[in-house]
């Protein structure tokens, strides 16, 4: 979509979430209430087919517009699986599926396909007690496919993640599938957006806890003055902003990678960098946050910790910086010194 | 939320700049191992007089510049590419450094007609040095302090003062000095001016600083009734505050605040050897992964700057960011070299380079605005102050 429906999209769903995505919202997944609601109202708008294509029932818009909402998702700490379905319907469409309505999520890990039929065990995937349909990328004899599963025929054991949301183990054992058409991407390469997909919303969650740590400082009065009078605040808050801004900065430059070298390939040093990067620095930021909140930022009652945990379970999501760097450092270390300045120079892998 | 949005839009460096690093490369291929430098590990802080001749000769010193002052009407964002060309390949470009990043610019802007003919073409000539005349002994982040003083007298100024941390004046040719032209001290930003300076007009004394590792780059150079002639002040009396301040976000925002050490990034990847252990893999990928980052932020920062924005803020994360990360490199570098080298010979050499690196890194966050001074800057941005 052109840049002005796409500010315009950002600017609906923006309204959208700050009405519909309360600290109430998110409070009651973390104690198991599906907000089916707000779901439904999500797929009113049409935000999980951004990326499907329009002859397939969605938006017609890019890689890059469905990365922009996510971003905004990360921002409103939005506890439905958004970036998972949007993610699922993209992979599902390109490989010749029609998506279905209802929450889905994406299961990456080592799974075998044989005979149309998927087995394997894949543990942390993102609202599994929730998700209706699975949707993987497995290799097959003949290349990659996109699986469709029903939650009905996997079996899904609970693990609520560190910020409260529904994840858990899925396994599957030889279960049917819905759906198997030719996947446009590879199982790395599906690992990779999922990646590029948490670093944007990671991205979203680091601008949010900036915006909300400035305002609290600026009201919270001790001695006699606002708390963001004092230098040793101020510090603090540049310090934060400049690990935002690196967070934001990384994930924005991945999407654009991404998105211009097109889904099967583009972009795949970028996201390495990028998820290494905003992984690394969700602590600093985290860390800045609620030091200068004090106790306030550390109680169930505020919402910063809806950001904070949010950040600490997306950096261990779909590769954490100890897996992008080594993937990165494995493949500098082998092209050898003299490449490194080229690669750098060039967002990609030295070879 | 009223704060502003810290956004860096992705930015691709156009074409012909990219045609132009090419350029760039080669020459830097075939004229490098020719040039000899005081330094193993080369970077914008090496001296080397002959090599910024050889850059001059192919119009790539004041290469944004008009042409009638020697330069070649190319872009800011051609001038980053050969910047970065020059630190990612170890190139000593320290010569002409200060004269192509700020000093050169500030005289097209503010300069006289007859200072600009006088000086830019030799500059673009690689053949004509600057030394930046900021700092003195009671002067460092609270600039508007400076204490010498330029009294006007009968075709021009005497001067009396002292400057330090004047890194090359023992070698350049000039010195722009922010000296008080009127008024007294404590007006603060009002009656300081810029005045350019021949560093060998009488009067003037330059005696060496050493720094901690040993090296002689800065100077302590001392104004006793120097003569500088009125022709010699840049731009109107009164504006010195002005220039510096639009100086400094030249100083800040450019590739060397986080590839002034990337020698040790590629000497860290040679002692691991090609088939590291997962584990210093990932430290070296991570690593990486922060430069390319800082790298994407700056290019950025360069994108906003040629599309007619000042941003002073980003410009002032990009160089806090950068230079940490140039700190924390040698220190994460030798930890794992000490663990991860594939041969002791190697370890035991680069741990020599680390240890150098690690002497040097203290300066980056000194240099050009202190990071306290920045993040100032940046919180006054995020309305803190």
């Amino acid at each position: 979509m052109d840049r002005e429906t796409r500010d315009m999209l950002l600017e609906t769903a923006d309204r959208f979430f700050t009405e519909r995505c309360g600290r109430e919202v998110v409070n009651g997944v973390e104690k198991g209430v599906w907000p089916a609601e707000f779901w439904k109202e999500i797929e009113e708008m049409g935000l999980p087919l951004i990326a499907v294509a329009e002859e397939r029932g969605g938006a017609g818009g890019t890689l890059a517009d469905m990365l922009s909402v996510l971003r905004l998702a990360g921002a409103h700490a939005v506890p439905v699986p958004l970036a998972e379905t949007a993610l699922a319907n993209l992979l599902g469409s390109a490989a010749g599926a029609t998506p279905a309505t209802g929450p889905s999520t994406v299961v990456f890990g080592p799974l075998t396909f044989a005979g149309n039929r998927l087995s394997g065990e894949v543990a942390r995937v993102p609202f599994a007690s929730v998700a209706q349909r699975f949707v993987v990328v497995a290799t097959a004899s003949d290349g990659p496919k996109v699986a469709i599963v029903a939650a009905s025929s996997a079996r899904i054991k609970g693990t609520p993640s560190h910020a409260g949301e529904p994840y858990g183990t899925v396994s599957f054992d030889n279960a049917a599938c819905e759906f198997v058409g030719p996947s446009p991407v590879s199982a790395e390469r599906a690992d990779e957006l999922g990646a590029l997909m948490r670093a944007m919303q990671m991205a979203g969650a680091a601008d949010k806890v900036l915006a909300t740590v400035v305002e609290y400082c600026k009201q919270r009065t001790q001695f006699g003055r606002p708390i963001s009078t004092f230098q040793a605040i101020q510090q603090m808050l540049a310090e934060l902003a400049s690990y935002v801004a690196a967070t934001i900065a990384s994930a924005e430059t991945a999407a654009r990678d991404a998105d211009e070298g097109g889904l099967a390939e583009g972009g795949s040093f970028s996201i390495a960098a990028a998820k290494s990067l905003t992984s690394e620095f969700a602590q600093r930021i985290a860390a800045i946050a609620h030091q200068s909140m004090g106790a306030m930022g550390f109680t169930h009652e505020h919402i910063l910790h809806h950001y904070t945990r949010r950040l600490w379970v997306w950096r261990r999501d779909f590769g954490s910086e100890t897996f992008w760097g080594e993937k990165i450092g494995s493949a500098y270390a082998k092209a050898g010194p003299q490449a490194l300045w080229p690669a750098l120079s060039a967002s990609r892998y030295a070879a | 939320m009223s704060i502003p949005k810290l956004e860096f839009p992705p930015f691709h460096l156009p074409p012909e700049a990219e045609a132009l690093r090419a350029d760039v490369r080669a020459f830097l291929k075939e004229t490098l191992p020719g040039i000899k430098t005081e330094d193993r590990f080369a970077s914008w802080n090496t001296p080397s007089p002959e090599f910024s001749r050889a850059l001059g000769q192919r119009g790539w010193i004041g290469i944004t510049w008009p042409k009638q002052y020697g330069g070649s009407e190319r872009s800011f964002l051609d001038r980053y590419v050969v910047t970065e060309e020059l630190l990612g390949n170890s190139a000593p470009a320290g010569s002409h450094w200060v004269a192509d990043r700020q000093s050169g610019p500030l005289l097209l802007r503010f300069g006289s007609e007859e200072q600009r003919q006088a000086i830019l073409p030799r500059i673009t000539k690689g053949e004509c040095f600057f030394s930046i005349g900021m700092s003195e002994p009671d002067s460092g982040s609270d600039l508007a302090s400076v204490r010498t003083r330029a009294e006007p007298v009968s075709g021009g100024f005497r001067v009396n003062g002292t400057k330090v941390w004047t890194s090359g004046a023992h070698r350049n040719h000039y010195c722009i000095a922010l000296v008080r032209t009127s008024g007294q001290h404590g007006d603060r930003h009002k009656g300081l001016s810029q005045i350019l300076v021949d560093l060998k007009t009488p009067g003037v004394t330059i005696r060496p600083i050493i720094n901690l590792a040993g090296r002689h780059d800065w100077n302590e150079v001392t104004f006793n009734d120097a003569f500088i002639p009125e022709s010699c002040l840049i731009g109107n009396e009164g504006d010195g505050w002005l220039q510096v301040t639009s100086e400094l976000a030249f100083e800040r925002s450019g590739p060397e605040r986080f590839l002034q050490n990337f020698y040790v990034l590629r000497e860290l990847v040679r002692v691991l050897g090609r088939q590291p252990a997962k584990r210093a893999a990932s430290v070296l990928g991570r690593l990486i992964a922060r430069l390319w980052t800082l790298r994407q932020m700056s290019v950025a920062v360069g994108g906003m700057m040629q599309g007619g924005k000042s941003p002073a803020i980003e410009a002032s994360l990009v160089k806090d960011l950068g230079t940490i990360y140039q700190q924390d490199l040698p220190e994460i570098a030798r930890v794992l070299a000490e663990s991860d080298a594939t041969t002791e010979e190697d370890m035991a050499d680069f741990l020599d380079v680390a240890q150098y690196a690690t002497m040097m890194a203290p300066s980056y966050t000194i240099q050009g605005g202190t990071t306290q001074v920045l993040r100032g800057i940046v919180a006054r941005g995020l309305g803190l102050r």
